[in-house]
């Protein structure tokens, strides 16, 4: 049994569709990068995994329990955690209170204190920022944030839209070995949105493509990032206009 | 001097009873972008359950009869019951609806009380007599000032620290704030919308019912309209305050309350009947300066 499937599932907004009959699965302490052009579906497929927004038909499985139909508040219960794109963090709460929010699902009140001093020993900068209220850091210090928050529901399987949106490639880096760090010591399921195949090539793991809505590629993801799919994914199947381009 | 110390503890007392006021609805905006029109009816609900339903002029007491220490608690209760019932039988079922669809239910809600109110116990208002002995005038620093304010003032600051306590120390008081924020952001991390709701529906109550005990030893009538008023100034609060922020919520409030004393002291006799006019001109210039509110959460940003 997978940790994650995903039955021929669609998505729309109103009469917009956004995922049309996706398949796809995800195994245990598997690392997947979801890329693909704007508007390809990426976060809308998160969004149905974690229950932000309905799916018209089509189950999701993880570990076996049944996710469609559920609350999301359900959902994360059931060990999924999310980085929305945009991070979302809380800025009116402190950084220390932002982690502590997705606590309230756990029994095991001491791991959680060391959990925070974990993240804090991960993300020094959090730790220096522990009080200070969240909307005063920097785009990067929220990306780390929303990680660190994510992690506290102590998830056996996350999702991260875009880490890198917006970030210097020097802080993506350091996202990504921190991310690929966590994974190792936790055994964690990661599922990441990342547009650049590049960078999903040199963290490693395997590379899913979508366009419209669909799964058009897949593969390893350093044998992905200079296969022709991607260049169709992005700029379809018209090859002469790719060489107009060139 | 001592019309100055009159004049501070009649605003304090006022802005006090506006703040509480102010809170109930803010708290509800918070977690679920809903502005309750009920929550007058709910303060008149409360003032009712102290009587013995009857369409007499005189009211005899009910609960009203029994001791403040049983009174107290059990009218608060009573108050956050009608707001969680309200919240279950109605704003349940309309948590992805339009916050203009569910500001409509609220005002139907609103007449369904009230009309029951009336149908129960008539339109007359009637003189009741809860705790007068707290409408005796003590000397402070030179002015007579009814007990009744004093107790007004202290409860207003027990209330807004206690809830401070309860959104800084607690739990259910984080979850509260992060559900206020943003609140599919807080179910995604397990945050769980029903007890954040119904938390919030419970507080939001028992401060209509702690405003209805106070209105109802100020004036000593229990009157099916005596929610409608003050709801209206409760929701200007909100508004000035920043919609959503409840230091603003509080803060809007006492001002209120303060303009509203200062304009009946100091306007000339002959525009004292237009005080409110002169009230709400001024929360007209305040939203035209800040139309986001005095006091905007540092998250206030446009949700989608």
């Amino acid at each position: 049994m997978s940790k994650l499937g995903v039955f021929d599932i669609s998505v729309r907004y109103g009469k917009v569709p956004a995922i049309t009959d996706l398949t796809f699965h995800l195994e245990e302490g598997e690392r997947v990068f979801i890329a693909g052009p704007n508007g390809a579906g990426k976060s809308s497929l998160l969004n149905a995994i974690c229950g932000r927004v309905p799916t018209t038909h089509g189950r999701i499985e993880m570990d076996g329990d049944l996710l469609t139909g559920r609350a999301p508040e359900a959902i994360a219960r059931l060990g999924l955690s999310m980085v929305p794109e945009g991070r979302e963090i809380f800025g009116s709460l402190t950084v220390e209170e932002n982690l502590r929010v997705g606590t309230g699902i756990r029994r095991d009140a001491e791991a959680v204190e060391t959990d925070i001093e974990e993240i804090f020993a991960a993300f020094p900068i959090l730790g220096e920022r522990r009080r200070a209220a969240a909307g005063a850091l920097s785009g990067g210090q929220q990306q780390m944030l929303a990680i660190g928050r994510a992690l506290m529901t102590n998830p056996k399987l996350m999702m991260v839209d875009e880490p890198s949106l917006g970030l210097a490639p020097k802080i993506v880096d350091q996202v990504y070995d921190t991310l690929v760090a966590l994974q190792e010591e936790r055994g964690l399921t990661l599922l990441i949105v990342e547009q650049s195949s590049l960078r999903a090539a040199r963290v490693g793991g395997r590379m899913v493509l979508m366009r419209g809505g669909r799964i058009v590629g897949e593969g390893n993801a350093a044998d992905m990032a200079d296969r022709d799919a991607l260049a169709q994914a992005y700029f379809g199947n018209t090859q002469p206009e790719a060489e107009e381009v060139a | 001097m001592t019309n100055l110390a009159q004049l501070f503890f009649d605003a304090a007392s006022l802005g006090g009873l506006y703040a509480m006021a102010a809170l109930g609805i803010a708290l509800i905006f918070g977690v679920m972008n809903l502005v309750n029109f009920a929550h007058g009816e709910y303060i008149a609900f409360c003032v009712f359950a102290l009587i013995v339903p009857s369409t007499d002029a005189v009211a005899v007491m009910l609960l009203g009869r029994a001791p403040a220490l049983l009174l107290v608690p059990l009218v608060l209760s009573l108050g956050a019951a009608i707001a969680i019932a309200s919240e279950y039988a109605v704003f349940r079922h309309l948590r992805r609806a339009d916050p203009v669809a569910m500001m409509i239910s609220s005002f139907a809600l609103g007449f369904v009380i009230r009309n029951a109110l009336l149908a129960i116990y008539g339109g007359r208002p009637k003189a009741i007599s809860l705790w007068p002995e707290l409408n005796t005038p003590v000397a402070i620093v030179g002015a007579d000032v009814p007990l009744l304010q004093l107790i007004v003032i202290l409860t207003t600051l027990l209330v807004v620290a206690g809830l401070a306590g309860l959104l800084k120390k607690t739990r259910l008081g984080l979850e509260m704030r992060a559900a206020a924020e943003n609140f599919t952001m807080a179910r995604l991390l397990g945050v769980k919308a029903n007890v954040v709701i119904t938390g919030a529906f419970a507080l939001s109550g028992a401060l209509a019912a702690a405003v209805a005990l106070i209105m109802a030893t100020q004036t000593g009538v229990a009157d099916v309209r005596m929610g409608g008023q003050i709801m209206l100034v409760a929701f200007i609060a909100t508004v000035i305050g920043g919609l959503g922020s409840l230091p603003g919520a509080v803060a809007a409030g006492f001002l209120i309350g303060a303009a509203s004393v200062l304009l009946q002291a100091f306007l000339p006799l002959d525009a004292r009947p237009f005080r409110d006019a002169f009230l709400y001109s001024l929360v007209i210039v305040c939203l035209l300066v800040r139309p986001q509110g005095l006091f905007v959460p540092a998250s206030a940003k446009p949700r989608v």
